[in-house]
């Protein structure tokens, strides 16, 4: 390699190995700016007594549970069906501080009746608390999952590998070779792995449970209520998709069904306040196939008669709901290598493919499998 | 068999030129010459450089955790009934544009226009569409469309505008001062009655029409020999002759969707008929009719009328009556004449001339053919011209003396295609109220001081009457997008009525066609079964009495045989087959459309003759200066007459969006809109060149006959006549030949009944979201229609024959292409269908290489926004626009930078009628599924289907004697097969 070169890879390299840690100074440096701007005191005094009181740490009455207690603030991985502090912020952001008073002091719901009894907040402690809650909800760092940042792993590695080859070859101070040799193979088989998984779980969702802007359990709704599945999901047999019910359909049930044993009236509230606002609800997309894969319900579960639990696993099971395969091709071409069709019954197979339906009739197979009509070709799926 | 050729260079250089050109550079070459300062030892650095980069790249996008960006799922709120999110509705509309006019079909998904199709259930259009039709859903989501009414370049409310327009109403009304209402022909019953309404409120009020191209001369030689005013109805399926004077009937004159239909249908050989109508063209300028004729004469424009009058002696002497003093006809006029007289009362003459007398004349000789009952009903008319030119030269002289007070103007741009436009816009600067209506900003409208927007035709209700007797609807296939409103509301309100256009109509279609009806017991029932149908045609017999009367028959007759002297150079000016007049030249689709004889688009340019151009020195390209005006590219034209030019109009657009803004050259104010031709034009070389981007250049068949081709007289004697040669070997591939257990989908297209008017070329742009490339890159052959139509001349380089043929993916079970792909991205189904998964390609082109029929595309770049790479768009049509997206399906994969692709006979249409049948438990119906080119198809040349399936039409085709498949000799085993191409020529 010419020198230009050299220097240019070893300029992009070394840019590479700083990036991390100049992200995280700027992080910290953000954070420490947050704690420090020069907000008027007052304002910074209330939100710091509002926190103070939605944490519980001020002298209140033993048997008052700490806000905090129910409304979570930070992001937790197991479901609370209490509303949030950031849904109560964002919920309560126009209001009067006499509305927030009446919603706090006059319990909706059972549960919340229980915890929010005997309830005494002055005007002045109400709104202490309220721009508390505002000061969360316009944060930044609130709801992101908190993750160990793979790149410092990958580049610790890196300068372990770098170290041990610096040892073997020019340094020498370990006297054992073994040992550099046995770092550089261990750090930069580790490092292999983690390209390989991430590479190959890119554009992939397996085990995704997002948080959902309503606390909706189908759970609750398809076992414990016993609702099927295409009571909401109504295109399922006739479109490629299978449909997100409109909240007019909610309504359904919902406008009598006013409170819900878990959640109390906030969540089913939230379906109300979308009809009167007129604003649709944005759920988050959790099965997702790429653009260029064109996925027919209707030819699945109707005319493949699949149940919707091989694709989408138990969901009548889940609170949150979880993709559960991978919904990778490798998957799918699985399924399509193994399903039977509906061979006799259907007349769109019936009256055609007359070698396979020898076959049948001779004995020399037992069933047609999906990839036997042409379930492994492209263009059923990309086109 | 016939040497055809492709362009005057390869008829004059032989074979084998190959134009003396360094190597292109390819793109990334391009880019990576920077790389290249130190010659030889570079190129392996710059090798390891980027792999590194490349390897850096992944490490860190892979490793730095690269999240999922988070996705919303955003069902309705309330859902509307008929909308099921994944499936298509269908609305039953109309297309009315100006002198345009289609019934159409909506596809909307999820209640988005993104498809035209045709409505089989009209009387007039049956099914077919043009180019334009096609195009005009992409009009919906033009980003320059007027979002609000203005006062100048500010936003009023509609309330202000409404304020301020009847105040100056009222104003105007009291001082009774003249004020005009300048609209296109407007054959809508509902808006005509609006009208009349609204001069009622307002006396003063003038309604002028006002086309481009007026039909004028028909109008008036109809109401001279008739009695009665009107475009009378033409039948070319009912003629065994037709004899067309410069009337471009396929093209561009009247109602081009109606003729192709008539005209190929009539010719059509199957089901058994053997007849053919035997077509004349006589005229300049070889148009799309000329290259369809069976016998073509080129004359100039001036020598045009002394053929008629002799055609009309000769006619007379056959008769036995009486014949006028004029020149002596030479043997073509007479062999025609007794041709004509054979076909007495099955023939037709027709003219596109604006000579009222010439018309007189041509009507005279139909009469005396008695050809008026059969071929040509005056009784029923054609309702989509009705402008008088006279009208729109009184108007400009009014403005001009300050008459005119005020000016409402509606679906009009008199200031670029009107003659005399630019006086007519210094005279429009000096109206005090001026009032624009239309959609798109265009050169008048930007001259108006106040604007009220309308609707889209796609977001509008309306009714039309495009024929006596056919009537059809249009309804709305979405809310209107910006804060416009319908010009008939807008009306309606100035008028103090209720602005709801729609009551309006119903009650007018109450009044007046329910009661033409018996079928339906009740209004609602009626008026629910005919939005549904949306086209209304009574059976109502109308008795009329066609006597021809004309007293100075001989005046006319004197004055045409007068007038044939010679006049140099003389000039024609066209409606180009894509653009027409203009008003839909910022639509990407058309302006990328190459024009069916000369494959140039993005511009329009001098048709020069060969001899001329010889004489000239001229070369296709070279710019030359024509009276001092204006400077055009040439475009050497065979078969264009000598000592004639001919050039475009509806290009040169100053004020429009960015698409067709300063696309070609305006050329309006050469010619009065009223005249056929002007004499004495100089041309001079300046020695500039300009590059046209001419689509067909790049696809050289290299000599071989992929035409075939047959007289009639042959074909009856030998139906296999011209399809001598066939491939004999069964299996001549080392592979195995590819079974077919269930479908075979095959095409087939019918080459007599093509006339090469392009609307299956933008069908399948619309379908499967084929992007627009640019002038630029259309230069450098890197345009992607997914079907082209190749046109090939043959014969005599002064009168050619020509031929069109559709060109799309042929479907091969012994693909070339399909064993080259190093990662099998191209391979065969087991329903024949040559497949690409476009995930999977990896772009080296060598299927594109090993194509014999070079119908695969390349992305050169991206070029509607695939990915999220900014610096692989390309955009020159804005299609990365979001507005613009709207129109892409989205049941096709919209492709990135670097993959291949073609046409997949509209998989997703076979995929969803696969679909249906499996739902309902039965075979796909023959007919069931059709491809969006088979759709859009106005002649019915393409037809799709199954060739497992026996008992098809399409297999009906396919064993026919004259069904052959491109380039047999190479045993590509094509499911695509063409049928023979059959002349009517008469030795």
């Amino acid at each position: 390699m010419s020198k230009p070169y050299r220097l240019t890879c070893a300029l992009f390299i070394f840019i590479l190995l700083l990036a991390p840690f100049q992200i995280l100074a700027s992080e910290a440096d953000s954070i420490a700016k947050d704690d420090h701007s020069g907000h008027f005191d007052y304002f910074l005094n209330s939100e710091k007594r509002g926190e103070r009181l939605f944490k519980g740490l001020t002298r209140t009455p033993v048997e008052w549970q700490s806000c905090v207690s129910c409304h979570n603030i930070d992001y937790i991985d197991t479901l609370n069906w209490n509303p949030s502090a950031k849904a109560i912020a964002g919920t309560f952001a126009n209001k009067s501080i006499a509305e927030f008073r009446s919603a706090l002091m006059s319990p909706l719901g059972k549960k919340m009746e229980e915890s929010h009894q005997n309830y005494s907040f002055s005007d002045e402690e109400l709104g202490y608390i309220k721009s508390y809650l505002q000061d969360l909800n316009s944060g930044v760092l609130y709801d992101t999952k908190p993750k160990v940042n793979n790149l410092i792993v990958f580049f610790f590695l890196g300068a372990l590998i770098t170290l041990a080859l610096v040892d073997l070859f020019f340094t020498k101070k370990i006297k054992y070779k073994i040992i550099p040799v046995l770092i550089f193979v261990f750090a930069f088989g580790y490092q292999i792995q983690m390209l390989a998984e991430g590479a190959m779980a890119l554009g992939r969702k397996q085990n995704y449970a997002p948080i959902q802007p309503i606390k909706f359990s189908h759970k609750i709704h398809a076992t414990d209520n016993k609702i099927d599945c295409r009571y909401c999901h109504t295109t399922v047999d006739e479109s490629k998709s299978a449909g997100i019910p409109h909240v007019n359909l909610c309504l359904n049930c919902h406008v009598i069904v006013r409170e819900g044993t878990n959640s109390g009236k906030f969540e089913i509230n939230k379906i109300h306040a979308a009809i009167e606002s007129n604003t649709p609800v944005e759920w988050v997309r959790i099965h997702q196939l790429p653009d260029h894969v064109f996925f027919s319900h209707a030819q699945h579960a109707n005319v493949g008669k699949r149940d919707c639990q091989e694709c989408h696993g138990l969901v009548e099971e889940m609170h949150v709901v979880k993709q559960v395969e991978d919904l990778s091709m490798g998957w799918c071409l699985d399924c399509h290598d193994k399903t039977a069709v509906d061979f006799r019954e259907n007349g769109y197979y019936s009256e055609s493919f007359k070698k396979l339906h020898e076959k049948l009739t001779s004995g020399a197979i037992d069933s047609v499998r999906v990839t036997d009509v042409g379930g492994r070709e492209c263009a059923r799926c990309h086109y | 068999m016939n040497k055809y050729w492709k362009s005057l260079t390869e008829l004059k250089n032989g074979e084998n030129s190959v134009p003396d050109q360094a190597m292109p550079k390819g793109n990334l070459e391009q880019i990576l010459d920077i790389f290249d300062k130190n010659e030889n030892a570079s190129k392996s650095n710059r090798r390891d450089f980027l792999k590194l980069c490349g390897f850096s790249l992944a490490i860190s996008t892979v490793v730095a955790s690269c999240e999922n960006s988070v996705q919303k799922a955003i069902p309705y709120l309330i859902k509307p009934e008929e909308v099921t999110p994944g499936k298509a509705n269908y609305y039953a509309s109309s297309f009315a544009k100006g002198n345009d006019y289609c019934s159409i079909l909506i596809k909307t998904r999820e209640g988005r226009p993104i498809k035209i199709e045709g409505n089989d259930l009209s009387g007039v259009t049956h099914g077919g569409t043009s180019s334009r039709v096609q195009a005009s859903v992409l009009d919906l989501y033009d980003t320059s469309r007027y979002k609000h009414p203005k006062k100048g370049n500010q936003k009023l409310a509609w309330e202000e505008l409404d304020e301020t327009v009847k105040k100056e109403l009222n104003r105007l009304k009291n001082a009774n001062e003249q004020f005009v209402l300048l609209t296109s022909s407007i054959y809508s019953p509902s808006t005509i009655s609006v009208i009349q309404k609204f001069i009622a409120e307002y006396p003063n009020v003038k309604w002028v029409q006002y086309d481009s191209q007026s039909a004028l001369a028909l109008i008036q030689a109809n109401e001279m020999c008739f009695g009665k005013a009107g475009v009378a109805e033409y039948r070319f399926d009912y003629a065994d002759m037709i004899v067309s004077f410069d009337a471009d009937f396929l093209g561009t004159w009247l109602m081009p969707v109606e003729h192709i239909r008539q005209y190929t249908k009539k010719r059509k050989l199957c089901n058994g008929n053997i007849s053919m109508s035997h077509h004349i063209q006589i005229e300049s300028r070889l148009s799309l009719t000329g290259s369809n004729a069976d016998k073509r004469i080129p004359v100039k424009p001036s020598e045009q009328k002394l053929l008629i009058v002799q055609l009309y002696n000769e006619i007379l002497k056959l008769a036995g009556k009486e014949i006028y003093s004029v020149p002596a006809s030479n043997d073509n006029m007479k062999q025609i004449a007794k041709d004509l007289w054979s076909y007495k009362e099955k023939s037709l003459v027709v003219s596109g001339s604006k000579d009222t007398s010439v018309q007189v004349i041509v009507n005279a000789i139909n009469f005396e053919l008695e050809n008026y009952g059969s071929t040509l009903r005056v009784d029923k008319q054609l309702h989509t011209f009705k402008a008088n030119d006279s009208d729109m030269d009184q108007l400009l002289k009014d403005m001009k003396s300050g008459k005119l007070k005020g000016i409402i103007s509606y679906g009009v741009n008199p200031v670029f295609d009107y003659q005399q436009g630019k006086e007519f816009s210094d005279a429009l600067k000096k109206i005090d109220f001026s009032l624009a209506m239309d959609e798109v900003p265009n050169e008048t409208t930007a001259l108006m001081s106040l604007l009220a927007p309308d609707n889209h035709f796609l977001e509008s209700w309306n009714d039309f009457e495009p024929k006596t007797n056919r009537y059809s609807l249009m309804q709305p296939g979405i809310r209107p997008l910006f804060d416009t409103r319908q010009f008939q509301s807008s009306l309606l309100s100035w008028m103090g009525e209720d602005s709801n256009y729609l009551n309006f109509i119903k009650n007018h279609w109450e009044k007046n066609m329910y009661p033409m009806q018996t079928a339906y017991p009740n209004f609602t029932t009626f008026w629910n079964h005919t939005l549904q149908q949306g086209v209304f045609e009574p059976g109502v017999k109308s008795v009329f009495d066609t006597k021809f009367s004309l007293a100075n028959m001989n005046s006319f007759v004197n004055q045409l045989a007068k007038q044939a002297d010679n006049k140099g150079i003389e000039l024609q000016l066209y409606e180009s087959i894509a653009i027409g007049d203009g008003k839909m030249a910022n639509n990407p689709w058309l302006q990328e459309m190459p024009d069916p004889v000369t494959k140039i688009c993005w511009d329009n340019y001098l048709c020069v003759s060969p001899k001329q151009a010889e004489e000239m020195m001229l070369e296709t390209g070279d710019v030359v200066e024509l009276n001092s005006q204006v400077k055009l590219p040439v475009y050497v034209l065979p078969g264009q007459a000598y000592n004639t030019v001919a050039v475009a109009t509806g290009y040169g657009r100053q004020v429009c969006g960015v698409v067709g803004k300063n696309v070609g050259i305006n050329v309006n104010f050469l010619l009065p809109s009223n005249d056929d031709f002007t004499g004495d034009v100089k041309l001079v070389k300046t020695g500039e060149i300009y590059n046209l981007a001419m689509t067909q250049t790049h696809h050289s068949m290299e000599g071989r006959a992929i035409v075939r081709e047959a007289g009639l007289e042959e074909y009856k004697k030998n139906p296999s006549a011209g399809n001598e040669s066939h491939h004999a070997y069964e299996n001549a591939s080392i592979y195995e030949k590819p079974k077919f257990p269930n479908h075979h989908w095959g095409l087939v297209v019918d080459l007599n009944s093509c006339v090469g008017c392009g609307a299956c070329s933008i069908a399948c742009q619309s379908e499967n979201n084929v992007p627009v490339v640019g002038k630029k890159e259309v230069i450098r052959a890197h345009e992607m229609s997914w079907i082209r139509i190749d046109r090939y001349f043959s014969g005599d380089e002064f009168n050619p024959d020509v031929s069109f043929q559709p060109v799309m993916c042929q479907h091969c079970d012994n693909a070339p292409c399909e064993n080259v792909c190093p990662v099998a991205a191209t391979n065969h189904s087991s329903e024949g269908l040559n497949q690409m998964a476009y995930n999977r390609c990896i772009g080296t082109r060598y299927c594109g290489n090993n194509c014999p029929y070079k119908v695969r595309r390349f992305n050169w770049f991206d070029y509607t926004k695939a990915d999220s790479i900014p610096n692989n768009l390309h955009d020159v049509a804005e299609m990365t626009i979001d507005l613009k997206r709207m129109v892409l399906n989205p049941d096709v994969t919209i492709r990135a930078k670097g993959v291949i692709e073609k046409c997949s006979l509209c998989v997703q249409r076979i995929q969803e009628g696969k679909l249906n049948a499996k739902i309902e438990g039965r075979k796909v119906k023959d007919g069931e599924i059709k491809t969006a080119c088979q759709q859009a198809c106005p002649s019915g040349a393409i037809i799709f289907g199954d060739l497992n399936d026996k008992e098809s039409k399409l297999v009906k085709e396919t064993s026919s004697k004259r069904n052959y498949h491109l380039l047999e000799e190479i045993h590509t085993l094509p499911s695509v097969s063409y049928l023979t191409k059959i002349r009517n020529k008469k030795a």
